[in-house]
């Protein structure tokens, strides 16, 4: 009986105990989010400028936003969560240069700064930053996305090239409409949705390459991973000139391709096929070393 | 006669035959084809090329010492103390430079920009002036990829015929003078230029030292495993352009880490 009771004490203490220290790390935390909190320093700026103005963000750590706004004024929110960065703003004439300065004992942490910008829609656009994300919507312009490991989103874009250079950070494209687009990726995945243009080029090293739309009408159309995979969906009534070769790995088609006369691969059964479907008005090179490619009929 | 048919016949025309010991039907539908006829013309550009460059495959040391010489005057490298115990490196070696502070941008790593193009013309050197001809006509793929795989596999200082000196070269692309051969089977050790690179990733920003490591070494295993078939099979164009792109994949992850850590 004396035994019980020692042993419920002990659980009583050790449940005391617990509570104790489950406050203190509760009050160091929200003493440090406080901190934090009172620490974020937002800032705006805004720039006339006219037509085709030319904008860049730069920041080491943190998100860029672009957004289309008024036709002739930029408008810059900055979110800055220490005051161990700095915002550095220059425009010359219709060029506007942004970026983040990180003061001395900055980390990704206290050095971030989370930009949202307006711009007039037809604006051209350079972004980077090495953690992102980066997104970009709603624009006309020529658009430059780069980060190492930033995760890139770019849609609903028309007439503009469209360049994203990334190392692992994957990148979405949806809704891009008669761009020049250019991706190369070190090992980012690479997913577009209803993307055409007159050059549509990704090109990815370990990362898979999905496509989803109806490769446009008189447009070259670039695939290419090393150990990636490489999946392609277009509807039955596309109008595409298919090549594709995997080096080490299988390939799949369920189109019924007419075949070709010259081909820039050799046929090798499993690993390549070519052929046209409608009038050709495309051109879809397909190629990996050693990655799947499937081209599926949606 | 179809295109791939004609490619089948390609290295009996690479090996210097002339056009007139092609069949009738090649040469009939080389004529009509432009596709065919810019590719044999571009492959017996390269086969003249690459028996030109047989006597140099390597560039001449004076480039290496003037790439040096320029790092050097720059700050960017030194030369090795001396008085280690460790025999003294012909190499430079590189010197991290200081931190500015006054910039979200504090590092000085513009020697990447030429190490990377360096990168790229080595790559774009091995797959443009590969000797093709020699290796697809005196070997039977067989025996082709048995010899690769042990040169590959045993390192030897026995000097091996070009297009082996070019694969090796084709791991260690810049400040390589060396005549050991690639270890593909087991990891290799990095090369200078790479073991410069990371030097500064590590040095500069150490957080990323990992990730930039990781990256590279998928990077130099996608160019060893692609060069490996090509020596096996020097007669596949499309693996010889993902050579050059896996040399371009190489060279982008410098570019990158340039824009973050200068």
């Amino acid at each position: 009986m004396a035994s019980l009771h020692s042993a419920s004490l002990r659980q009583a203490n050790l449940r005391h105990a617990n509570f104790g220290q489950y406050m203190a790390v509760m009050l160091v935390l929200g003493a440090g989010l406080a901190s934090a909190a009172f620490a974020q320093t937002k800032k705006e700026y805004s720039f006339a400028v006219g037509p085709n103005a030319n904008i860049s963000v730069d920041t080491q750590y943190g998100a860029i936003s672009v957004r289309p706004g008024s036709s002739t004024q930029v408008m810059v929110t900055a979110t800055l969560k220490s005051d161990k960065v700095e915002v550095d703003l220059q425009q010359n004439g219709n060029r506007i240069q942004i970026a983040s300065h990180l003061l001395s004992g900055a980390d990704e942490q206290t050095g971030q700064v989370d930009y949202e910008v307006l711009i007039p829609p037809d604006a051209t656009v350079s972004l980077h930053s090495s953690t992102g994300p980066l997104s970009a919507e709603h624009l006309q312009g020529d658009l430059t996305l780069e980060g190492p490991d930033a995760m890139v989103n770019v849609s609903n874009v028309e007439n503009g090239h469209v360049h994203v250079r990334t190392m692992r950070g994957p990148i979405t494209l949806t809704d891009v409409r008669n761009g020049h687009v250019e991706i190369a990726s070190i090992s980012g995945d690479v997913h577009m949705q209803s993307v055409s243009g007159p050059l549509v080029q990704v090109n990815s090293g370990s990362g898979k390459i999905f496509y989803d739309g109806d490769f446009g009408s008189g447009g070259d159309y670039k695939f290419t991973t090393h150990t990636g995979d490489i999946e392609a969906v277009a509807p039955a009534d596309v109008s595409a000139d298919f090549s594709a070769h995997s080096v080490l790995g299988r390939v799949h088609n369920d189109f019924p391709l007419q075949p070709k006369q010259h081909s820039r691969f050799s046929f090798e059964a499993g690993r390549s096929f070519f052929g046209t479907v409608g009038k050709a008005a495309s051109e879809v090179v397909l190629r990996s070393f050693s990655g799947r490619i499937r081209l599926k009929q949606r | 006669m179809t295109c791939s048919d004609v490619e089948r016949v390609l290295p009996e025309l690479l090996d210097g035959a002339p056009d007139g010991a092609l069949p009738e039907e090649v040469k009939a539908h080389v004529k009509s084809c432009p596709a065919c006829s810019d590719l044999v013309s571009d492959l017996k550009l390269i086969a003249s090329e690459a028996r030109q460059l047989a006597a140099s495959e390597e560039p001449a040391p004076r480039v290496w010492v003037r790439i040096a010489a320029q790092l050097r005057a720059e700050g960017l490298i030194s030369d090795p103390v001396t008085g280690d115990p460790e025999p003294a490196p012909s190499r430079p070696v590189f010197v991290p430079v200081p931190e500015r502070t006054s910039s979200g941008r504090r590092w000085s790593a513009w020697w990447l920009a030429p190490v990377a193009a360096a990168v790229l013309a080595a790559g774009s050197y091995v797959v443009t002036h590969k000797p093709v001809p020699q290796v697809a006509t005196q070997q039977t793929p067989a025996t082709l990829g048995k010899a690769a795989v042990t040169a590959t596999a045993t390192p030897s200082p026995v000097p091996v015929p070009a297009p082996q000196q070019l694969t090796r070269k084709s791991a260690k692309p810049a400040f390589s003078k060396s005549a050991t051969a690639v270890k593909s089977a087991v990891e290799p050790a990095p090369s200078e230029e790479d073991q410069q690179f990371l030097s500064a990733v590590s040095t500069l920003a150490p957080s990323m030292r990992t990730t930039y490591e990781i990256q590279l070494q998928a990077v130099n295993a996608d160019i060893r495993e692609t060069q490996a078939y090509v020596d096996r099979n020097p007669g596949d164009m499309d693996a010889r352009q993902h050579l050059m792109d896996a040399y371009q994949q190489k060279a982008l992850l410098y570019q990158i880490a340039l824009d973050r850590i200068q």
